[in-house]
Protein backbone atom coordinates (compact mmCIF):
# COMPACT_ATOMS: atom_id res chain seq x y z
CA UNK A 1 0.00 0.00 0.00
CA UNK A 2 1.40 3.40 -0.99
CA UNK A 3 2.52 5.62 1.84
CA UNK A 4 -0.55 7.61 2.82
CA UNK A 5 1.68 10.60 3.57
CA UNK A 6 2.49 11.00 -0.12
CA UNK A 7 -1.06 11.41 -1.41
CA UNK A 8 -3.64 14.18 -1.01
CA UNK A 9 -5.64 13.83 2.23
CA UNK A 10 -8.76 16.00 2.08
CA UNK A 11 -9.61 17.81 5.30
CA UNK A 12 -13.03 16.65 6.42
CA UNK A 13 -15.53 16.86 9.25
CA UNK A 14 -17.72 14.04 10.57
CA UNK A 15 -20.45 14.85 8.05
CA UNK A 16 -18.09 14.10 5.14
CA UNK A 17 -17.06 10.61 6.23
CA UNK A 18 -19.72 8.83 4.16
CA UNK A 19 -18.46 10.48 0.94
CA UNK A 20 -14.88 9.35 1.58
CA UNK A 21 -15.23 5.64 2.36
CA UNK A 22 -11.97 3.88 1.51
CA UNK A 23 -10.11 7.15 0.98
CA UNK A 24 -7.25 8.86 2.80
CA UNK A 25 -8.41 11.87 4.82
CA UNK A 26 -7.26 14.35 7.42
CA UNK A 27 -9.54 14.89 10.41
CA UNK A 28 -9.13 17.46 13.15
CA UNK A 29 -11.14 17.08 16.34
CA UNK A 30 -11.19 17.24 20.12
CA UNK A 31 -10.59 14.10 22.18
CA UNK A 32 -13.86 13.06 23.86
CA UNK A 33 -13.11 9.57 25.09
CA UNK A 34 -10.49 6.88 24.85
CA UNK A 35 -11.30 3.17 24.94
CA UNK A 36 -9.58 1.26 27.80
CA UNK A 37 -7.74 -0.91 25.27
CA UNK A 38 -6.15 2.21 23.83
CA UNK A 39 -6.99 1.03 20.32
CA UNK A 40 -9.95 3.28 19.82
CA UNK A 41 -10.82 6.88 20.62
CA UNK A 42 -13.57 9.35 19.82
CA UNK A 43 -13.05 12.88 18.49
CA UNK A 44 -15.65 15.60 18.12
CA UNK A 45 -15.53 18.03 15.19
CA UNK A 46 -16.34 21.74 15.14
CA UNK A 47 -20.06 20.98 15.08
CA UNK A 48 -19.80 18.63 18.03
CA UNK A 49 -20.34 15.52 15.87
CA UNK A 50 -18.37 12.45 16.85
CA UNK A 51 -15.97 10.37 14.79
CA UNK A 52 -14.43 7.10 15.94
CA UNK A 53 -10.74 6.62 15.28
CA UNK A 54 -9.16 3.18 15.34
CA UNK A 55 -5.52 2.27 15.75
CA UNK A 56 -3.64 -0.84 14.66
CA UNK A 57 -1.43 -0.58 17.75
CA UNK A 58 -2.67 0.68 21.14
CA UNK A 59 -1.79 4.24 22.13
CA UNK A 60 1.56 4.49 23.89
CA UNK A 61 0.92 7.95 25.32
CA UNK A 62 -1.80 10.10 26.86
CA UNK A 63 -3.76 12.08 24.32
CA UNK A 64 -5.99 15.06 24.99
CA UNK A 65 -7.13 18.32 23.43
CA UNK A 66 -7.19 18.78 19.67
CA UNK A 67 -5.77 16.07 17.46
CA UNK A 68 -5.12 16.04 13.71
CA UNK A 69 -5.51 12.48 12.46
CA UNK A 70 -4.39 11.17 9.07
CA UNK A 71 -5.94 7.88 8.04
CA UNK A 72 -8.29 5.98 5.78
CA UNK A 73 -12.06 5.92 6.14
CA UNK A 74 -13.35 2.40 6.81
CA UNK A 75 -16.61 0.87 5.52
CA UNK A 76 -18.10 1.56 8.93
CA UNK A 77 -17.29 5.28 8.49
CA UNK A 78 -14.66 5.21 11.18
CA UNK A 79 -11.09 6.33 10.54
CA UNK A 80 -8.23 3.83 10.58
CA UNK A 81 -5.48 6.08 11.89
CA UNK A 82 -2.03 6.03 10.29
CA UNK A 83 -0.58 8.99 12.19
CA UNK A 84 -1.70 11.83 14.42
CA UNK A 85 -0.36 15.04 15.89
CA UNK A 86 -1.58 17.06 18.79
CA UNK A 87 -2.27 20.76 18.03
CA UNK A 88 -0.41 22.94 20.47
CA UNK A 89 -2.68 24.94 22.72
CA UNK A 90 -0.07 26.10 25.25
CA UNK A 91 -0.30 29.73 24.09
CA UNK A 92 -3.85 29.90 22.69
CA UNK A 93 -6.80 27.51 22.56
CA UNK A 94 -7.63 26.21 19.11
CA UNK A 95 -10.94 27.44 17.73
CA UNK A 96 -12.40 24.23 16.35
CA UNK A 97 -15.66 25.88 15.36
CA UNK A 98 -13.79 28.40 13.19
CA UNK A 99 -11.80 25.56 11.64
CA UNK A 100 -15.10 23.90 10.79
CA UNK A 101 -16.25 27.08 9.04
CA UNK A 102 -13.00 27.10 7.06
CA UNK A 103 -13.69 23.49 6.03
CA UNK A 104 -17.05 24.55 4.66
CA UNK A 105 -15.32 27.21 2.57
CA UNK A 106 -12.70 24.87 1.13
CA UNK A 107 -15.36 22.31 0.32
CA UNK A 108 -17.40 24.99 -1.41
CA UNK A 109 -14.41 26.31 -3.38
CA UNK A 110 -12.23 23.30 -4.24
CA UNK A 111 -10.87 25.23 -7.24
CA UNK A 112 -9.12 27.62 -4.84
CA UNK A 113 -7.98 24.94 -2.36
CA UNK A 114 -7.34 21.79 -4.37
CA UNK A 115 -6.48 18.45 -2.83
CA UNK A 116 -4.29 16.81 -5.43
CA UNK B 1 0.35 40.18 -21.71
CA UNK B 2 2.29 39.78 -18.51
CA UNK B 3 0.42 40.10 -15.29
CA UNK B 4 2.63 40.00 -12.25
CA UNK B 5 1.56 39.58 -8.68
CA UNK B 6 3.64 42.03 -6.67
CA UNK B 7 2.70 40.40 -3.46
CA UNK B 8 3.53 37.30 -1.54
CA UNK B 9 0.81 34.76 -2.29
CA UNK B 10 -0.41 32.15 0.21
CA UNK B 11 -0.69 28.79 -1.55
CA UNK B 12 -1.27 25.12 -1.03
CA UNK B 13 1.47 22.70 -2.02
CA UNK B 14 -0.93 21.33 -4.63
CA UNK B 15 -1.25 24.78 -6.23
CA UNK B 16 2.52 25.16 -6.36
CA UNK B 17 2.92 21.74 -7.95
CA UNK B 18 0.29 22.65 -10.55
CA UNK B 19 1.82 26.06 -11.35
CA UNK B 20 2.89 26.32 -14.97
CA UNK B 21 6.44 27.20 -15.71
CA UNK B 22 7.34 29.41 -18.67
CA UNK B 23 11.11 29.98 -18.90
CA UNK B 24 12.12 31.38 -15.54
CA UNK B 25 8.64 32.29 -14.31
CA UNK B 26 5.75 30.44 -12.73
CA UNK B 27 2.08 31.13 -13.23
CA UNK B 28 -1.03 30.21 -11.32
CA UNK B 29 -4.08 31.15 -13.37
CA UNK B 30 -1.89 33.23 -15.68
CA UNK B 31 -0.63 35.40 -12.86
CA UNK B 32 3.12 35.30 -12.34
CA UNK B 33 3.99 34.22 -8.85
CA UNK B 34 7.32 34.10 -7.20
CA UNK B 35 7.15 34.72 -3.48
CA UNK B 36 4.74 32.41 -1.74
CA UNK B 37 3.82 31.24 1.73
CA UNK B 38 2.78 27.74 2.69
CA UNK B 39 1.85 26.24 6.07
CA UNK B 40 2.34 22.65 6.96
CA UNK B 41 3.93 20.15 9.25
CA UNK B 42 7.59 19.20 9.01
CA UNK B 43 7.86 15.54 8.16
CA UNK B 44 11.58 15.38 7.68
CA UNK B 45 14.60 17.60 8.35
CA UNK B 46 18.09 17.04 7.06
CA UNK B 47 21.00 19.28 7.90
CA UNK B 48 23.86 19.69 5.41
CA UNK B 49 26.87 22.03 5.72
CA UNK B 50 25.33 24.79 3.60
CA UNK B 51 21.60 24.19 3.91
CA UNK B 52 18.78 22.50 5.77
CA UNK B 53 16.35 20.48 3.68
CA UNK B 54 12.85 20.09 5.08
CA UNK B 55 9.86 18.22 3.78
CA UNK B 56 6.73 20.23 4.58
CA UNK B 57 3.31 18.58 4.39
CA UNK B 58 0.01 20.48 4.17
CA UNK B 59 -2.12 17.43 3.24
CA UNK B 60 -2.98 18.75 -0.23
CA UNK B 61 -0.27 16.66 -1.95
CA UNK B 62 2.99 14.91 -1.15
CA UNK B 63 5.27 16.91 1.18
CA UNK B 64 7.23 19.68 -0.53
CA UNK B 65 10.99 20.11 -0.43
CA UNK B 66 11.89 23.33 1.33
CA UNK B 67 15.50 24.40 1.37
CA UNK B 68 16.87 26.95 3.79
CA UNK B 69 20.40 28.19 3.14
CA UNK B 70 22.60 28.30 6.19
CA UNK B 71 24.81 31.28 6.92
CA UNK B 72 28.15 29.48 7.18
CA UNK B 73 29.85 32.49 8.79
CA UNK B 74 27.57 32.30 11.74
CA UNK B 75 28.46 29.90 14.53
CA UNK B 76 25.24 28.06 15.33
CA UNK B 77 22.24 30.01 16.68
CA UNK B 78 20.80 31.47 13.51
CA UNK B 79 19.82 28.30 11.74
CA UNK B 80 18.51 25.84 14.27
CA UNK B 81 16.83 22.84 12.69
CA UNK B 82 13.08 22.84 13.31
CA UNK B 83 12.11 19.34 14.47
CA UNK B 84 9.75 17.07 12.52
CA UNK B 85 6.21 17.16 13.89
CA UNK B 86 6.25 20.97 14.11
CA UNK B 87 3.71 23.07 12.21
CA UNK B 88 5.46 25.92 10.40
CA UNK B 89 4.83 28.88 8.16
CA UNK B 90 7.26 29.04 5.26
CA UNK B 91 7.88 32.14 3.15
CA UNK B 92 10.02 31.58 0.09
CA UNK B 93 10.54 31.49 -3.65
CA UNK B 94 9.23 28.77 -5.91
CA UNK B 95 11.87 26.92 -7.86
CA UNK B 96 11.94 24.05 -10.32
CA UNK B 97 14.91 21.82 -11.09
CA UNK B 98 14.69 18.85 -13.45
CA UNK B 99 10.93 19.15 -13.35
CA UNK B 100 10.76 18.93 -9.60
CA UNK B 101 9.36 21.87 -7.71
CA UNK B 102 10.72 23.09 -4.42
CA UNK B 103 10.85 26.19 -2.27
CA UNK B 104 13.85 28.20 -1.23
CA UNK B 105 12.79 29.64 2.11
CA UNK B 106 13.79 33.04 3.42
CA UNK B 107 11.76 32.48 6.54
CA UNK B 108 10.58 29.42 8.45
CA UNK B 109 8.59 30.09 11.61
CA UNK B 110 7.05 27.51 13.93
CA UNK B 111 3.38 28.27 14.55
CA UNK B 112 2.69 29.16 18.13
CA UNK B 113 -1.02 29.61 17.62
CA UNK B 114 -2.73 26.98 15.50
CA UNK B 115 -5.56 29.38 14.72
CA UNK B 116 -3.07 30.97 12.30
CA UNK B 117 -3.39 27.78 10.33
CA UNK B 118 -7.14 28.23 10.01
CA UNK B 119 -6.56 31.84 8.91
CA UNK B 120 -4.03 30.69 6.32
CA UNK B 121 -6.61 28.32 4.80
CA UNK B 122 -9.05 31.21 4.43
CA UNK B 123 -6.34 33.53 3.06
CA UNK B 124 -5.47 31.01 0.37
CA UNK B 125 -9.05 30.82 -0.87
CA UNK B 126 -9.37 34.61 -0.70
CA UNK B 127 -6.09 35.33 -2.50
CA UNK B 128 -6.69 32.89 -5.33
CA UNK B 129 -10.25 34.04 -5.76
CA UNK B 130 -9.02 37.64 -6.09
CA UNK B 131 -6.24 36.63 -8.50
CA UNK B 132 -8.87 34.98 -10.69
CA UNK B 133 -11.21 37.98 -10.42
CA UNK B 134 -8.44 40.48 -11.24
CA UNK B 135 -7.42 38.44 -14.23
CA UNK B 136 -10.87 38.55 -15.78
CA UNK B 137 -11.44 42.25 -15.04
CA UNK B 138 -7.90 43.29 -16.00
CA UNK B 139 -8.37 41.92 -19.50
CA UNK B 140 -11.16 44.45 -20.05
CA UNK B 141 -9.13 47.47 -18.93
CA UNK B 142 -6.52 48.41 -21.54
CA UNK B 143 -8.36 50.75 -23.96
CA UNK B 144 -10.87 52.08 -21.49
CA UNK B 145 -10.76 55.67 -20.23
CA UNK B 146 -13.21 55.02 -17.45
CA UNK B 147 -11.85 55.04 -13.95
CA UNK B 148 -14.79 53.22 -12.47
CA UNK B 149 -13.85 49.82 -11.11
CA UNK B 150 -10.11 50.45 -11.34
CA UNK B 151 -10.05 50.84 -7.60
CA UNK B 152 -11.25 47.24 -7.29
CA UNK B 153 -8.36 45.78 -9.24
CA UNK B 154 -5.38 44.47 -7.32
CA UNK B 155 -6.81 45.13 -3.89
CA UNK B 156 -5.03 42.15 -2.36
CA UNK B 157 -2.02 42.98 -0.24
CA UNK B 158 -2.64 46.70 -0.44
CA UNK B 159 0.42 47.05 -2.61
CA UNK B 160 -1.21 48.58 -5.66
CA UNK B 161 -2.81 47.59 -8.90
CA UNK B 162 -1.80 44.58 -10.92
CA UNK B 163 -0.08 45.95 -13.99
CA UNK B 164 -1.47 45.17 -17.45
CA UNK B 165 0.98 45.20 -20.38
CA UNK B 166 3.58 46.16 -17.78
CA UNK B 167 1.65 49.40 -17.14
CA UNK B 168 -0.63 50.25 -14.24
CA UNK B 169 -4.12 51.54 -14.91
CA UNK B 170 -3.03 55.18 -14.35
CA UNK B 171 -0.10 54.86 -16.72
CA UNK B 172 -2.30 53.26 -19.37
CA UNK B 173 -4.84 56.06 -19.19
CA UNK B 174 -2.16 58.76 -19.52
CA UNK B 175 -0.51 56.95 -22.41
CA UNK B 176 -3.77 56.49 -24.27
CA UNK B 177 -4.60 60.21 -24.04
CA UNK B 178 -1.13 61.16 -25.30
CA UNK B 179 -1.35 58.63 -28.15
CA UNK B 180 -4.66 60.02 -29.30
CA UNK B 181 -3.49 63.63 -29.31
CA UNK B 182 -2.92 64.88 -32.86
CA UNK B 183 -1.54 68.35 -32.01
CA UNK B 184 2.08 68.76 -33.30
CA UNK B 185 3.58 69.79 -29.95
CA UNK B 186 1.81 66.89 -28.25
CA UNK B 187 -0.23 66.80 -25.06
CA UNK B 188 0.48 69.11 -22.16
CA UNK B 189 0.37 68.17 -18.48
CA UNK B 190 -2.35 70.77 -17.98
CA UNK B 191 -4.45 69.17 -20.72
CA UNK B 192 -3.94 65.74 -19.10
CA UNK B 193 -5.08 67.13 -15.74
CA UNK B 194 -8.22 68.57 -17.37
CA UNK B 195 -9.13 65.24 -18.93
CA UNK B 196 -8.23 63.06 -15.97
CA UNK B 197 -10.38 64.59 -13.25
CA UNK B 198 -9.70 61.89 -10.68
CA UNK B 199 -5.93 61.95 -10.97
CA UNK B 200 -3.80 64.38 -9.02
CA UNK B 201 -1.09 66.34 -10.84
CA UNK B 202 1.60 64.45 -8.95
CA UNK B 203 0.13 61.10 -10.05
CA UNK B 204 0.04 62.34 -13.63
CA UNK B 205 3.64 63.54 -13.41
CA UNK B 206 4.74 60.19 -11.98
CA UNK B 207 3.02 58.38 -14.81
CA UNK B 208 4.58 60.68 -17.41
CA UNK B 209 8.02 60.18 -15.88
CA UNK B 210 7.64 56.42 -16.00
CA UNK B 211 6.28 56.34 -19.54
CA UNK B 212 9.07 58.62 -20.69
CA UNK B 213 11.81 56.53 -19.07
CA UNK B 214 10.31 53.40 -20.67
CA UNK B 215 10.34 55.05 -24.07
CA UNK B 216 6.57 55.18 -24.64
CA UNK B 217 6.54 59.00 -24.86
CA UNK B 218 9.01 61.83 -25.43
CA UNK B 219 8.98 65.51 -24.54
CA UNK B 220 8.61 68.04 -27.36
CA UNK B 221 8.70 71.85 -26.97
CA UNK B 222 9.33 71.62 -23.21
CA UNK B 223 9.03 69.24 -20.24
CA UNK B 224 5.31 69.88 -20.08
CA UNK B 225 4.49 68.55 -23.56
CA UNK B 226 4.66 64.94 -24.68
CA UNK B 227 4.03 62.84 -27.76
CA UNK B 228 3.79 59.08 -28.12
CA UNK B 229 6.69 57.19 -29.72
CA UNK B 230 4.16 54.87 -31.42
CA UNK B 231 3.79 56.12 -35.00
CA UNK B 232 0.03 56.62 -35.52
Amino acid sequence: MADIGEVPRPRIATGHLAQHIGQPVCFVGRVEKIHPTGKLFVLSDGEGKHTTVELSEPLDEEISGVLEVVGRVTNQATIMCMSYVQFREDKSPFDLELYNEALKIIHEFPEYFPFG
Amino acid sequence: QRIRSQNIVPCTVSQLLAAEQVDETFRIRDVEISQVTIMGIIRHAEKAPTNILYKVDDMTAAPMDVRQWVDTDEAGGENVVVPPGTYVKVAGHLRSFQNKKSLVAFKIMPLENMNEFTTHILEIVNAHMILRKNLTSASRLPQSFSSAGIGDVGGYGGGGSLPVNGLTAHQSQVLNLIKNCSVPEGMSLQELKLQLHNMSMSTIKQAVEFLSSEGHIYSTVDDDHYKSTDAE
